[in-house]
């Protein structure tokens, strides 16, 4: 890329930034993508079809025990059943199916999970940020207080004490990203409440609620849209680590990282078991992040800088 | 469906057998042409059966050699690491309890016993009183004397209410421990009681020091002295060089975990640990395949269980357990889980294992669908929930097997993973469907009347049968060797079937494991003894390394 | 400055007394206690009592959590429940590991990823930009134990190079020692670069976009040295921010690797006490946990504030 081509590119930066700046600025609506950013579209699609029809189309029962042998390599066929096209797991179960099954379970999961993420801490960080004082102090320290435990400990005490079903899962997943998702609303929050135009809407007399929905939001959507990808992966491989301490997904209900923990075995033994349900979840993954990517590029100002700090 | 393999025998349902069986032909002089033969029969490869001969010819051939350390690695440790025996769990805490403390009696591999700190045991004529006469001249490593006051110090912390013993039930029915003089002790039996030595020799009593509280340190009599003891991390021992036998032949043992079991094969797999506990069967053609590491398995009467309560539903009514017991696809679980390192189990403890006292004429039963799905509707239950937590490898699969043929009887068995911690304490014998593993004990006699007497403080399922209990007692003073197969016959089959007047157990024992574990060929000397892992824990001083 | 230092290692406290209660809570909540666990099979009420009364479990939880809370502010940590052996013994050895291995990590990894994040930043939309978010993505979506394991069997089964766990001891000579560390290392290095390297990126791109670099590209000044000069300066804040995150990971939240590793270290011991419903030793290494991210977020604050004038000297 040449000097001239890079500048050119920042021009236009530069035509959003000062447009993004002024008072009241609407959220951008349209979004050119890159040609990862279409690959990235592409694939998230296409696993959003599998989450739809993927049981209908797979060759077998998520938990059919149907295999001659365990690890089977791939495209190797049991008589009398079939095709095992991606090979069996540990248990003989046909891996191709178990991906397909696995689909909405992991996707289903995460998604969810990370969506209530931020509705939890959105509405916690926000409430911090506009009520101050003691709620503030309150929220903040418990916060605090997740944030220096390790996750996946955690994870070990909730699902523990309250059983591994798939709400516990999610809900436990959201309470430990809701936290990190706490501090960059509660940052974002504080920022543009000393805002001129909240402060006219204050003087306005518009209500907390208003200036929270007409004002904080818009202006706090996109930055922490771009966290979402990072969060997303985050809880597939918090859902995996789970596994690692036999918790997580009950059997023998498919999800992509229990697969990989479960058939990590098959390894040792030269079978790809493990590795495909790894592509499913790195294809994924990858794709939600480049489409992040695109929208992070795009839409400038503030963004990263909350999502770290 | 029903998988067309499920009927053919494999040659890993005969492995173990045939180890022991090449093992003890050639101790009592079989040719190497005749094990061959027999190796041959059960589908082995010329070439294979002629590498198995030699390595087995020359694991008898060698004497042991001194020196050099041998590491092993367990599947579990953690902060509750103990020296305390009467605390012991785990096989770690069992394999140190091996190195650092001496038993009064030894089992042997045939399950007999042997003396140890015990030089002559006898009982009287109605086995209502043992005498045990004490070896002398046995040191703790402290230097001070082995005496009748430890032996009497030692049990007393198996009873009363402020005893913490995992094991005290075994020891309940001895009324007093008595000291006869300095080397004598004499146990009075409540009433009588042959299995005593047996029971002496598990692992909960080994002998201590009077006095003893300190258990961050090991002052046994054992064949190594301990050097270091990190709960979580490791133990170290090194040779006791005043053993009061001969003693052990490495200089160093080295007892750790590794928690995590693909990281335990490569360990084992690459070298980094000589002996490892707990080998996933799936992990048995790898380690075939790889120069220098062998598999060590065992054929034990331990099993796997799903325990139905009989006080409340779906256990309390036959007819489910029943529709349970006959969608076990019990070969299919020796085959697929097992790998062949096991035998099917016939839903009562008593497998061929323990000898004469099995019930070999009962009738094996079968996957059988159309019995099964008569049963079920018979019971009217159309749904249950099994709560499953991975208390031994493969019980999960099992359930999960157990699942899928459920499903094709119109019966909904929900399964419920719930995680090892708190296992037994809060689910075990409190949930309506669990899951249960056990251990084979020396004896059937102690295996039933831990698990199965109607006052045994871990009755799986609440079974309150009192002519079982009755028969359990009676048997123990009948000397008539069919009288006494016929009986332990009936109860193998009260407690799978029932009998007309009350009904069976709840239990449903669709398979027996065997302790499947990973020896490196450079160790030789490792034992076969069924009631745990690497041959009953009972290696630490037997263990040599042969490239020393 | 120093009001502010002061003001956040009381408030870091809090955050302490916090967590204290949270796990104190939490644990109890969990079924089963530290006498079931231990017994296990084996248990029977009797014995279950005598356990209890011996290890004071028999006590409120109120009068356990305030006795616990007494001998921590007296510098006593209490003995474990499970094993009887104290707590300091417990922690000590691994407390050391724990912190070369985070130590080590984060000399390797740090200048690593900031290297790597610039680079990247300087040449966004180039393939070495490209190459750098692929594969920086692609290992953050991997699993964990997938690439430990991976490791293990290539470099220590397959090829016989490395041991395959990491079992260090006092005796070991320094080659020894380097050799049972390397996998382990590389694994967390992996983990953490990857993580860093995309977020130096984010923040030094994200600067990018302020008004005063759009007007130094604007007077024509090198895009390098636009990076380095200007926008490096002013994303230090945040970048020592994820470093004081990733350095906190390192130190509580790596029981993946220690387990697969068999390395003896903190955040293992954390989930093994959890396990065997072991308050104390659960409660001390939380307090070591937390205290380290505290201490962290306090230096990646003053980092930032030393780093920009504008937060030096407020108005």
């Amino acid at each position: 890329m040449t000097d001239a081509t890079q500048n050119n590119a920042d021009d236009n930066d530069l035509d959003t930034t000062i447009y993004d700046e002024l008072p009241d600025a609407p959220p951008k609506k349209r979004l050119k993508l890159s040609w990862t950013g279409k690959i990235g579209v592409a694939v998230v699609a296409f696993w959003l079809v599998i989450v739809v029809i993927g049981p209908w189309i797979s060759p077998f029962h998520e938990a059919d025990i149907i295999g001659d042998d365990s690890f089977m390599g791939i495209w190797t066929s049991t008589e009398g059943e079939g095709v095992h096209i991606l090979g069996t797991d540990y248990l003989e179960r046909d891996i191709f199916s178990r991906i397909m099954w696995g689909a909405r379970m992991t996707i289903g999961i995460s998604v969810l999970a990370t969506l209530l993420a931020y509705l939890i801490g959105v509405t916690a960080g926000i409430a911090a940020a506009v009520k101050r004082g003691w709620i503030d102090m309150v929220l903040s320290r418990v916060n605090d207080a997740i944030l220096s435990l390790p996750t996946i400990m955690l994870g070990l005490l909730i699902v523990v004490a309250l059983g591994s079903s798939i709400p516990i899962l999610i809900g436990t997943a959201a309470i430990i990203y809701a936290s990190s998702v706490f501090r960059i609303a509660r940052a974002f929050g504080q920022e543009i409440m000393v805002m001129d135009y909240v402060e006219s809407a204050q003087a306005r007399g518009e209500t907390i609620w208003w200036i929270i929905f007409r004002e904080v939001l818009p202006n706090a959507a996109m930055p922490l849209a771009t966290d979402f990808g990072l969060r997303l992966v985050f809880v597939v491989l918090f859902i995996s680590s789970l596994s690692f301490l036999g918790l997580g997904i009950q059997p023998p209900a498919a999800d992509w990282g229990s697969m990989v923990r479960q058939n990590l075995e098959g390894l040792q033994y030269g079978s790809l078991a493990p590795v495909w349900p790894a592509l499913a979840i790195a294809s994924f993954t990858i794709a939600i992040n480049l489409i992040v990517d695109d929208i992070s590029a795009k839409s400038g100002g503030d963004l990263a800088r909350k999502m770290i700090s | 469906m029903k998988n067309p393999n499920d009927n053919l025998p494999t040659i890993e349902n005969l492995s173990v057998v045939d180890q022991q069986r090449i093992e003890s032909g050639l101790r009592h002089g079989a040719t190497r042409r005749e094990v061959m033969g027999w190796l041959i029969a059960a589908g082995a490869t010329i070439a294979g059966a002629g590498s198995i001969v030699t390595s087995a010819t020359n694991a008898l051939a060698m004497s042991p050699k001194k020196g050099g350390k041998i590491t092993f690695a367990s599947d579990l440790h953690g902060p509750n690491d103990t020296l305390d025996p009467g605390l012991n769990t785990s096989t770690i805490d069992y394999t140190r309890g091996r190195s650092f403390y001496n038993s009064l009696c030894q089992i042997n591999d045939d399950l007999s016993t042997r003396p140890e700190l015990a030089e002559e045991y006898s009982a009287n004529a109605d086995n209502t009183e043992w005498t045990f006469k004490l070896r002398k001249g046995v040191k703790f490593h402290d230097g001070s004397d082995f005496t009748a006051d430890d032996v009497l110090f030692t049990m007393s912390r198996h009873y009363g209410e402020k005893s913490t013993s995992t094991a005290k039930t075994l020891v309940a029915d001895v009324k007093e421990w008595k000291k006869v003089d300095s080397h004598t002790v004499k146990a009075i039996m409540k009433g009588p009681n042959a299995d005593l030595p047996v029971i002496l020799g598990t692992p909960q009593f080994k002998m201590l020091k009077n006095g003893t509280t300190d258990f961050q340190t090991a002052n046994g009599t054992g064949p190594f002295t301990l050097e270091e003891f990190k709960p979580g991390v490791r133990s170290i021992g090194r040779k006791n060089k005043n053993y009061w036998r001969e003693g052990a032949h490495v200089d160093e043992i080295e007892i750790t975990a590794i928690t995590d079991k693909v990281a335990r094969t490569s360990a084992f797999l690459s070298g980094d640990i000589d002996l490892m506990q707990a080998l996933d069967p799936k992990a048995i053609k790898k380690v075939e395949a790889t120069d220098g590491v062998g598999v060590w398995s065992v054929a034990s009467g331990a099993y796997f269980g799903i325990c139905a309560m009989t006080h409340t539903a779906p256990g309390n009514n036959p007819h489910f357990v029943k529709a349970m017991q006959y969608i076990q696809r019990r070969k299919k679980i020796v085959k697929s889980i097992l790998k062949g390192q096991g035998t099917v189990g016939n839903d009562h403890p008593i497998n061929v294992a323990y000898g004469a006292d099995h019930c070999s004429e009962m009738v094996q039963k079968e996957h059988d669908l159309d019995k099964a799905k008569f049963h079920l509707q018979k019971s009217g239950i159309t749904a249950a929930e099994l709560n499953v937590a991975e208390v031994a490898p493969g019980i999960t699969d099992i359930s999960l097997l157990a699942q899928r043929e459920a499903q094709k009887i119109g019966l909904d068995l929900q399964i419920k993973k719930v995680p090892n911690d708190g296992y037994w304490g809060a689910v075990w014998m409190k949930t309506p469907l669990n899951v249960v593993t056990w251990n084979m004990r020396p004896t059937a006699n102690v295996m039933l009347n831990l698990a199965f007497a109607p006052d045994a403080p871990w009755n799986d399922t609440l079974w309150k049968s009192e002519a079982f209990g009755k028969l359990l007692i009676e048997v123990r003073g009948v000397t008539d060797a069919a009288k006494r197969h016929e009986m332990y016959c009936t109860m193998q089959k009260m407690i799978a079937e029932g009998t007309d007047d009350f009904p069976g157990s709840g239990m449903i024992i669709p398979a027996h494991r065997n302790y499947v574990d990973g020896k490196s060929d450079k160790i030789e000397g490792i034992g076969r003894m069924p009631l745990g892992s690497l041959g009953g824990y009972e290696w630490p001083e037997f263990a040599w390394r042969t490239d020393v | 400055m120093q009001r502010m230092v002061f003001h956040r290692i009381l408030i870091g406290i809090i955050t302490l007394w916090v967590v204290s209660v949270l796990v104190f809570l939490m644990t109890n909540a969990l079924p089963g206690d530290v006498a079931q666990i231990v017994l296990g099979q084996s248990a029977t009420p009797e014995s279950l009592a005598a356990y209890r009364a011996e290890r004071g479990l028999d006590q409120p939880l109120i009068s356990q959590y305030f006795g616990w809370l007494g001998n921590l502010l007296s510098g006593d940590l209490g003995t474990s429940k499970a094993g009887g052996a104290s707590i300091s013994s417990l922690i000590s050895e691994r407390l050391y590991n724990t912190m070369v291995m985070a130590g080590i990590v984060a000399l390797i990894s740090v200048p690593l990823s900031v290297g790597l994040g610039l680079l990247a930043a300087m040449f966004p939309g180039t393939w070495i930009d490209k190459t750098l978010t692929f594969g920086t993505l692609a290992l953050i979506s991997v699993p964990e134990f997938f690439i430990a394991t991976f490791m293990v069997l290539i470099f220590a089964v397959n090829l016989g190079w490395l041991p395959s766990v990491a079992r260090v001891s006092a005796e070991q000579s320094y080659y020894d020692w380097w050799r049972s560390m390397a996998m382990p290392l590389l694994v967390l290095t992996i983990v953490v670069a990857a993580q860093m390297i995309r977020m130096t990126r984010a923040g030094i791109l994200n600067v990018m976009n302020s008004p005063y670099i759009e007007m130094a590209i604007l007077k024509g000044v090198r895009r390098k040295r636009i990076i380095l000069r200007h926008a490096f300066f002013n994303t230090i804040g945040p970048i020592v921010n994820v470093i004081a995150l990733n350095l906190a990971y390192l130190v509580s939240g790596v029981v993946i690797v220690e387990t697969i590793f068999a390395y003896p270290g903190l955040a293992k011991l954390m989930i093994d006490g959890v396990q065997t419903r072991d308050l104390p030793l659960v409660q001390a290494t939380a307090m070591i946990f937390c205290g380290a991210y505290v201490i962290l977020i306090i230096l990646a604050d003053v980092a930032a504030i030393l780093s920009n004038p504008r937060l030096r000297n407020p108005k």
